[in-house]
């Protein structure tokens, strides 16, 4: 019997009905009174000077209201970012990448908007372009940024070397002493990965309705995942105070990472302003893919062991393309270079890590930032050194997992996980030691990612005279469940029945401020807060108690959903409407989550994705399949396990398509998958013939009761799973991802001659 | 949300008036079935029509007929109505298994064979089945009905041997007969196949020795192309030498769906794979 | 042009333009916004309706093709009384969706499977199913909710 009402409950979602009966609204639904349609005309060039632009033909079409170019930014801060403020509204002088938007018509309807986007003429003078890391760095390369840009709103949050040339973002990792553990190794494992280019295909794509009004007061309905960051952009690019910036995320379509940050906020704005009329801008999926994707990586990576089979030194190189401007890839770099040390005891570390500019859509956060990029390399190297030994891999990972308690990266916070025990468990559910048939393979490879993000989180929750609960948060509701979590917190903690609690968010005036949605740290982080909020209406409602009760608070026994003393029995509720003699009123609780006590060490916790499989590969045309997995999720407490296992499923299969089909890919200058009937993602026939998901709830995390987030872990083992699980099938070891069916025919070719 | 440019739409009482129609407005007007593959075509303004003319009004386009040792498949019939056809399923099973296999529930509901023939997208499934079966299109027109060889309508990528002012009006297809073994395999990774290798037997003695042979291989070449060179060393059960042949007579072209060499690799896995299966056989 | 066909059980005449999809119509004309746009190519299934029955994808099927028919969208699943359809209810029960985009096009797409085959089997199920795409869930919490729905609609549950 659980000790919880409520929470670590499979209850049923508080957005389900809505979602469905196809009630739910999201940003892409939002229609304004006047509203009028923004569509771009975009870059055809990689990189290009623009030398003119001419939209007289498109300003005189029917039912064009404007044509916005960079000229008509005059009077805004035309550049955005969060960490670079690089980014310009639309193309100021230059393209940098094949999809820019250079222009944007408004008009009254969708259609004519398209139209008159045919109509605009600009006339480019090409430039050599960079279209890849290698030639970004090289000594002599274009410039893809020729001038210097400020800090964005987070740039003071960690201390990031600046870049220089066509490096955006540089990070060094650094403890021990690499080179002389790695020269008196007995084993070292050397080689250098890939990881690929992927679109997250958050199904819906990146939509803002703006309205810019005449008491300079904008309002942006927008599929964000951190409407706070996005309000703090546009205040900036239009020189508002943040008072007068109100950002709604209604439901969100999907986000994974892709919607972190501003996206077509501040265009969409910036249509507003011009025309004084709200403007809806939606982009296609194809406009999507042109907008954000993941930065692909090479990683130059040695791993060294000592003869008795512990681990001593890991050395990294990584190379991110991080595309034409920063987005979010100062964190990826920072990330990656963190979570390439994977949950292992690394007594000597020596990571470099560069996120490089080049002339390709901008790559920013992706599900697990960083994670499935570089426990690509860290894992199958475990492999590897475990074959060079004859260990067998399982044994030599607990041979080397850090246990709780234990530090994996000096300065942060230890393990606050079970990991031993963890892949013990996906051990154990997968049948580590049963025979294999010919053509499988097995693997159960781990991560640990430094999750959470910085924690600012602030909540409030309204506790009604009439036993109702709202709370009042920030966190964006992208699917992953916040809305269903929050409340069942509140529920537990107020001692009111799940369906008198009532979710208010996000809106940036109405909510607090919360730094984003992601990094998987909604449960952990704004789930304590609004624990903490509980509390303190809770304790307000104790004064309020004891003043009408003429006794000293101490005197009050705190019972569920209220209090006694001797025989009177009062709820939170009843307190409020007797405190107040008068129906209808509420007590506002809050709680302002900081760097500071238990959240003073970073990270927040550490997120552990294991995943165990086996696959099956036919070696006839190099295709995998994939017959069993296993995924564990060690999540502290899971507030809602049915959710939290979704989390954990969801996860492995996005990683399953970037590792065996995913790919971005570029023919020089231009994309040329950029459809969805070319891009292929996961689907039905792709699942695992046997999945098993299990949650580990050893009440460890810092977050409410003990719960630590999830839903990213376990994107990040599966490419290493499926690599090393092929090479014990077949005995070819293959370092780039994906594993389509023709890299591995090819590897498999190569053994056999 | 992508918008179509602005068009009408024409419903023509007989193919007859289609003709005409397509006459009158020429290069501006398109024949519109199912719109599986033209309306996407339209919305990225790869084609752009005033005009469409849809067929699928016209009586009597839409139905499956057994007839002399033929089935007569009206163009404007769905994907899913060939699957789920008593004739097709019972008379050319390997069409109907085909059919059951194109593209996804939705495109089969709404796709027509003809117009799937008609548009002539490489990557397409029927085309390279019906090279096999020897199946044969009725063309009408102003000027009066033609029928061709399926082989002699497919012209290339998007090509077909259509007049300016003909419709295809009729897919007929030879009915299976009791000495003849075949089998559609593709090989897919994407949303459209990586390839499709059809393949037909003619076998006195099930299985055991061949008379005739016949392949095709689609989706890895610009148009679906059979390869008469091979059908001889089929009939010899020389499977790897037909392999080759049939991947020289393919014009293979390295893209996101594999190189040559890969390409070359799928046709002999592929055509091994068919073989067996035409023969009901499991691959060990 | 003038269309009349049944929009959830409802009697409708539309004046539409001819190069109108129904995804366009349904959603701007008809506020059902319960059909979501996504791919635009007939791949992802996110915008599936049913037509007479049948799956389509409104985003690339014109509005002009369901004259004379009925169309059945999300919001006209449940019953009149508003009880749920029980693909609604067991996508529910299951947690078969996160984000919810997919979701009115899974069920549909669903239903359209078990109107014509009451009891598939998982393979069944995987290849009627496997042309709409869900990028949250992993598939299996669907798979799960389409074979609660089955066993409820054949009075087993």
């Amino acid at each position: 019997m659980s000790e919880f009402t409520t929470v670590n409950h499979s209850v049923p979602r508080g957005d389900g009905i809505a979602k469905v009966t196809g009630s739910a609204i999201y940003a892409s639904d939002i229609g304004l009174e006047h509203m009028a349609w923004a569509k771009v005309l975009r870059s055809p060039f990689a990189h290009a000077r623009i030398v003119s632009i001419d939209a007289s033909a498109a300003k005189r079409q029917p039912g064009v209201l404007d044509v916005l170019t960079a000229d008509g930014l005059a009077g805004l801060s035309p550049y955005y970012g969060h960490a670079v403020k690089d980014h310009p509204l639309l193309a100021i002088g230059k393209v940098r990448f094949v999809g820019e938007p250079v222009a944007a018509v408004i008009a009254e309807d969708e259609p004519s908007a398209q139209e008159a986007v045919k109509k605009i003429v600009v006339k480019y003078e090409e430039l050599t372009p960079v279209l890849d890391v290698d030639t970004a760095l090289s000594a002599g390369a274009p410039l893809v940024h020729d001038k210097e840009y400020a800090g964005g709103a987070f740039r003071g949050f960690d201390d990031f070397p600046e870049g220089t040339g066509n490096i955006c973002q540089a990070v060094h990792v650094e403890w021990g002493d690499v080179e002389s553990a790695l020269a008196s190794a007995a084993h070292v494992a050397e080689g250098e990965f890939y990881f690929p280019m992927v679109y997250a295909y958050a199904m819906e794509p990146y939509v803002a309705v703006a309205d810019y009004n005449s008491k300079s007061q904008l309002t942006v309905y927008s599929s964000a995942q951190h409407p706070f960051i996005v309000r703090h952009d546009l205040a900036r690019v239009f020189g508002l105070p943040l008072a007068n910036v109100r950002v709604i995320v209604p439901f969100v379509g999907g986000g994974y990472g892709s919607k972190s940050y501003t996206k077509v906020e501040p265009l969409a704005a910036a249509c507003s302003w011009r025309t004084g009329r709200p403007v809806k801008f939606r982009l296609s999926v194809e406009e999507a893919m042109l907008t954000t994707r993941g930065d692909d990586a090479r990683v130059r990576i040695r791993t060294a062991m000592d003869a008795d089979g512990h681990l001593v030194a890991r050395q990294a190189t990584i190379h991110l393309n991080t595309g034409a401007y920063a987005e979010n890839s100062p964190m990826v770099a920072r990330k990656a270079a963190n979570r390439i040390v994977g949950p292992y005891r690394i007594p000597n570390v020596k990571v470099d890590c560069l996120a490089v500019y080049t002339n390709t859509v901008p790559a920013s956060s992706y599900r697990g930032l960083g994670g499935a990029q570089v426990t690509f390399p860290a894992e199958s190297q475990i492999d590897e050194l475990a074959e060079m030994t004859g260990c067998d891999p399982l044994q030599f990972r607990l041979e080397n997992l850090a246990h709780r308690r234990e530090s994996i990266h000096p300065g942060m916070r230890p393990i606050d996980a079970d990991v031993p025990g963890d892949i013990c468990q996906a051990a154990d559910l997968l049948g580590w030691k049963e025979p294999l048939a010919p053509g499988h393979g097995r693997s159960i490879c781990c991560s640990a990612t430094d999750a959470g993000a910085h924690p600012v989180t602030l909540a409030m929750v309204q506790v009604y005279g009439d036993g109702s609960v709202s709370v009042m948060s920030g966190s964006t509701e992208l699917g992953q469940g916040s809305h269903t979590v929050l409340a069942q917190i509140a529920a537990e903690e107020v001692g009111v029945p799940l369906e008198r609690v009532r979710l208010v968010g996000s809106d940036t005036t109405v909510t607090l401020f919360e730094r984003s949605t992601g990094a998987s740290r909604t449960t952990t982080l704004m789930g304590r807060a609004v624990l903490e909020a509980c509390r303190e209406a809770i304790a307000q409602c104790k004064s309020m108690a004891a003043e009408l009760l003429g006794v000293p608070a101490e005197e009050l026994v705190e019972e569920r959903g209220g209090i006694r003393c001797g025989q009177t029995r009062l709820t939170w509720a009843g307190i409020v409407e007797r405190y107040f003699e008068m129906e209808g009123c509420s007590i506002l609780g809050r709680a302002y989550l900081r760097k500071a006590g238990d959240l003073t060490l970073i990270p927040a916790f550490w997120e552990i994705g294991v995943v165990g499989l086996e696959m099956e590969v036919d070696e006839d045309t190099g295709k995998i399949s994939v017959d069993s997995m296993v995924t564990i999720g060690d999540v502290g407490l899971a507030i809602h396990p049915a959710m939290t296992e979704g989390q954990d499923l969801g996860a492995a299969t996005m990683g399953l398509g970037a590792s065996l089909f995913e790919e971005l890919i570029y023919d020089g200058q231009q994309l040329t998958n950029g459809t969805m009937l070319e891009y292929r993602v996961p689907r039905f026939s792709d699942m695992a013939r046997n999945i098993q998901m299990k949650l580990v709830e050893n009440r460890d995390g810092v977050g409410p009761y003990g719960a630590k987030g999830g839903g990213e872990g376990a994107v990040n083992p599966i490419g290493p799973c499926l690599a090393n699980a092929l090479y014990r099938a077949t005995g070819v070891r293959i370092r780039t991802l994906p594993l389509t069916p023709e890299r591995v025919w090819t590897a498999l070719q190569q053994k056999r001659s | 949300m992508t918008v179509l440019r602005r068009f009408e739409i024409h419903q023509p009482a007989s193919a007859l008036e289609a003709s005409q129609m397509l006459s009158h407005y020429g290069d501006e007007a398109g024949v519109y079935a199912g719109g599986t593959e033209l309306l996407l075509a339209m919305k990225h303004e790869a084609l752009s029509y005033r005009h469409l003319i849809d067929v699928k009004v016209i009586p009597g386009l839409n139905s499956i007929d057994q007839r002399d040792g033929v089935i007569e498949i009206g163009a404007t019939t769905t994907h899913r109505s060939i699957e789920r056809s008593p004739v097709v399923r019972q008379r050319q099973p390997v069409l109907a298994e085909l059919e059951s296999r194109v593209a996804n529930v939705r495109v089969r509901g709404t796709g027509t064979l003809g117009g799937n023939l008609c548009f002539g997208e490489p990557h397409s499934d029927p085309a390279t089945l019906l090279l096999v079966l020897e199946g044969a299109l009725k063309l009408e027109s102003a000027a009066g009905a033609r029928e061709i060889p399926v082989g002699e309508f497919i012209a290339g990528a998007y090509a077909n041997a259509l007049l300016p002012d003909e419709i295809l009006t009729k897919i007929i297809v030879p009915c299976a007969q009791p000495n003849q073994r075949a089998a559609y395999l593709k090989f897919q990774v994407h949303e459209r196949p990586a390839m499709g290798l059809a393949l037909w037997l003619e076998t006195p003695d099930g299985g055991r020795s061949f008379t005739a042979a016949r392949v095709a291989v689609g989706c890895a070449c610009p148009s679906p192309t059979r390869a008469p060179a091979a059908e001889k060393f089929l009939v010899e059960k020389r499977l790897p030498d037909a392999a080759e042949a049939i991947a020289d007579a393919a014009d293979l072209a390295a893209d996101h769906e594999g190189s040559v060499e890969y390409k070359r690799n799928l046709i002999r896995v592929l055509l091994r794979r068919a073989f067996l299966r035409a023969l009901k056989e499991e691959e060990q | 042009m003038k269309i009349v066909f049944e929009l959830n059980r409802k009697p409708v005449e539309l004046d539409i333009e001819p190069s109108e999809t129904l995804a366009e119509v349904l959603r701007d004309r008809c506020r059902l916004t319960g059909v979501k746009v996504s791919c635009e190519a007939q791949v992802c299934g996110s915008c599936t309706v049913l037509v007479n029955q049948l799956p389509v994808s409104a985003c690339t099927c014109l509005a002009y093709e369901v004259r004379g028919r009925r169309v059945t969208t999300i919001e006209g699943l449940a019953d009149e009384s508003g009880r749920l359809h029980p693909l609604q209810q067991a996508f529910l029960d299951h947690f078969a969706f996160q984000c919810g985009f997919c979701t009115p096009g899974m069920i549909l797409a669903a239903k359209a499977l078990l109107d014509e085959n009451a009891d598939p089997t998982d393979e069944e199920m995987i290849a009627h199913m496997d042309g709409n795409l869900c990028r949250c869930t992993g598939y299996l919490p669907i798979l799960k909710a389409i074979r609660q729905a089955s066993m409820a609609m054949r009075g087993q549950q």
